[in-house]
């Protein structure tokens, strides 16, 4: 349950500000240990700023959307809301430059695979990109080499409470509880349009998913011009409870407007930052390489990547 | 345990139930015939081993194992030479060291390990500490004797006690017997009736029962006991202060949920929840699934955290 899970205790933030402020703080941290690394040819220039990371990694979301909107074996929603997540998690307190989000947004769907039990082999999983086989392979040690150090940038919280569930929940009670709706499953197709929407914004860190989830059933219900405030007053028992109930509207007012706020970015913003992402880990991927930590261990690693950067967007682009 | 004999001769406890196992220095068994016959000459070589051996050094084996044997005397040896006692030392630490020491030492002769070092180390110690170890003989053959003395007094105290009870109960035995024959004497020369010297009879002979009563209270107990406590001293073995804890209450569990009330999982049918998901199959109902779970955990998630802030 989502009351007492590690969700609500280490990443559900109380506003957006503390966001912008985190991610801020991981560029800054980049930029400030690539200068003082002295490497020639070095500028301020060259890195990314805030605004950009954000157009990039909106791009990137977009592209793991669509990744696993395209997957075969078709994937559950869950699956695609978790992998969301911990791509929105890891970038939380990592760059864009320190890590391509190209090969994490990869690991952070293939762990969500693991996690949420959607049972496919790795062959299978990198089967999904429209590469050769050679290059799937690449694909595939990359993910297993990331995997471990997203699961550490995650803190080792990888239970992930998607707002799915909660929807059916709503729903099921609604039917039972509040007969006034006629037909609650009308309202289904755009609530879960949504969440889908929803999982491309920072709600999720923000709010609970069954906040979230009554907001999908609050907006889909006034599209169809119903009125389901009676439900929320008799049934979800705020009658007397006025403070929680307005401050539950505040909430969902924050949330439809943090959904509206989102643009997908526009190819020609993307590509000037692409262009810049490129340059800067073509730049620091050699001195990087040895950040992740376990690699320490010979051990561990059975072979040392040769083609870190072999394969590249084009690989996806066919999709 | 019935194949334990005399690896010479082959004979066994089980086929000579008189069998005596022998064992010497080197812990390794010989039939006290085979040993008689053997070492007529007083000495010889181990048939197993080829140790160099002195008949008077053969024991009777305890052991099963004669390694044990061989173990117990190695270790009555090494302990004449380190004899130092706790007080010797002047840290835990050091004594436990030593100890440390002496079971090495144990253990190596006892295995044919580093024989002649062990020896060796064994020798030198013999040198450097021979003022102590020959104070601490002294001392423990002082402490030996107190004890045996001490042994000694028991024994005869008891003796003693024994010798005077049985002497207490023949002059009781005595006295009965010549009360009885007083009264067969009045009621043969006296003139008065005889149920009046019966009761007389019956007031002495309970007299006398009194005394005797009396005289097993007087017996003094003795008040010292060769285990060092005092007879009649408490000895407190319950541990001395007892504390005296709270009763455990239980606390049924509160966990906030931040939300509105779920209901119970019984309740889901009555409440008519179940009516609106999907019914399980029997497959799926072989394995404890019902339709009520899924539906109480999509309840349960939807509840949680609404009215979180």
């Amino acid at each position: 349950m989502y009351h007492n899970s590690s969700q609500k205790k280490f990443w559900t933030y109380d506003k957006e500000e503390t966001l912008d402020k985190l991610r801020l703080e991981a560029n800054q941290k980049f930029c400030s240990k690539a200068i003082s690394s002295g490497k020639p040819g070095i500028n301020e220039s060259m890195f990314l700023d805030g605004r950009e990371e954000k157009v990039l990694f909106r791009h990137y979301e977009k592209r793991l959307l669509d990744f696993c909107a395209m997957f075969k074996p078709v994937m559950p929603k869950s699956v695609v809301g978790t992998a969301c997540m911990y791509f929105r998690r890891f970038y939380l307190n990592n760059s864009l430059m320190d890590y391509h989000p190209r090969t994490i947004m990869l690991t952070c769907t293939y762990l969500s695979c693991k996690v949420d039990e959607f049972n496919v082999s790795s062959t299978q999983f990198v089967g999904n990109l429209q590469d050769s086989p050679a290059g799937q392979e690449r694909a595939l040690e990359q993910i297993l080499e990331y995997e471990l150090l997203l699961i550490q940038q995650l803190n080792f919280h990888l239970v992930v409470h998607n707002p799915y569930r909660p929807l059916e929940g709503f729903l099921i009670d609604m039917k039972t509880r509040y007969p006034l709706l006629e037909n609650p499953e009308m309202l289904r197709k755009s609530a879960e349009d949504f969440l889908n929407r929803a999982a491309m914004t920072d709600t999720g860190l923000l709010f609970s998913p069954s906040q979230i989830a009554l907001t999908a059933i609050l907006n889909s219900a006034t599209r169809a011009g119903l009125k389901i405030e009676p439900y929320l007053i008799e049934c979800i028992g705020l009658k007397e409870d006025k403070e929680i109930l307005s401050k539950m509207y505040e909430s969902m007012r924050r949330i439809t407007s943090l959904m509206k706020a989102y643009e997908l970015p526009r190819a020609e913003e993307v590509d000037p930052c692409k262009q810049k992402l490129e340059r800067i880990h073509a730049e620091f991927a050699s001195n990087l390489k040895r950040k992740h930590g376990y690699e320490d261990d010979d051990h561990v690693v059975k072979r040392q990547m040769v083609a870190e950067e072999e394969w590249t967007d084009e690989d996806l682009d066919a999709l | 345990m019935d194949d334990q004999g005399c690896p010479r001769c082959k004979t066994t406890k089980y086929r000579n139930p008189s069998l005596k196992l022998m064992v010497n220095v080197c812990g390794h068994t010989l039939c006290e015939s085979c040993v008689d016959m053997l070492f007529v000459r007083g000495s010889g070589n181990c048939v197993q081993c080829n140790t160099p051996l002195r008949k008077s050094n053969f024991r009777v084996q305890l052991f099963e194992d004669p390694a044990i044997d061989k173990e117990v005397e190695i270790r009555k040896k090494v302990l004449k030479i380190y004899n130092k006692r706790e007080f010797d030392f002047s840290t835990l630490k050091e004594y436990n060291d030593y100890l440390e020491q002496v079971e090495d030492i144990v253990f190596n002769l006892t295995n044919n390990l580093d024989v002649e070092s062990t020896k060796q180390i064994m020798e030198q110690y013999q040198r450097d500490n021979r003022d102590v170890i020959q104070k601490n003989k002294a001392k423990l053959t002082r402490e030996q004797e107190e004890l045996e003395e001490l042994l000694l007094l028991e024994q005869q105290d008891s003796e003693q006690r024994r010798l005077e009870t049985l002497q207490e109960e023949q002059r009781q035995l005595q006295a009965k017997r010549k009360n009885k024959q007083a009264l067969l004497d009045t009621l043969e020369s006296s003139k008065l009736p005889a149920a009046v010297l019966l009761a007389q009879h019956k007031d002495r002979a309970a007299q006398l029962e009194t005394q005797i009563e009396k005289q097993k209270q007087n017996v003094k107990p003795t008040n010292i006991f060769s285990t060092g406590i005092m007879i009649g001293q408490t000895v407190s073995l319950a541990s001395v202060s007892r504390v005296e804890e709270v009763l455990y209450v239980y606390q049924p569990v509160y966990i906030d949920t931040y939300g509105p009330p779920v209901p119970e999982l019984d309740q889901l049918g009555r409440q008519g929840y179940l009516n609106h998901v999907r019914t399980a199959s029997p497959q799926d109902q072989a394995g404890g699934y019902t339709s009520g779970l899924a539906c109480h955990r999509a309840i349960q998630d939807a509840f949680s955290g609404l009215f979180l802030l």
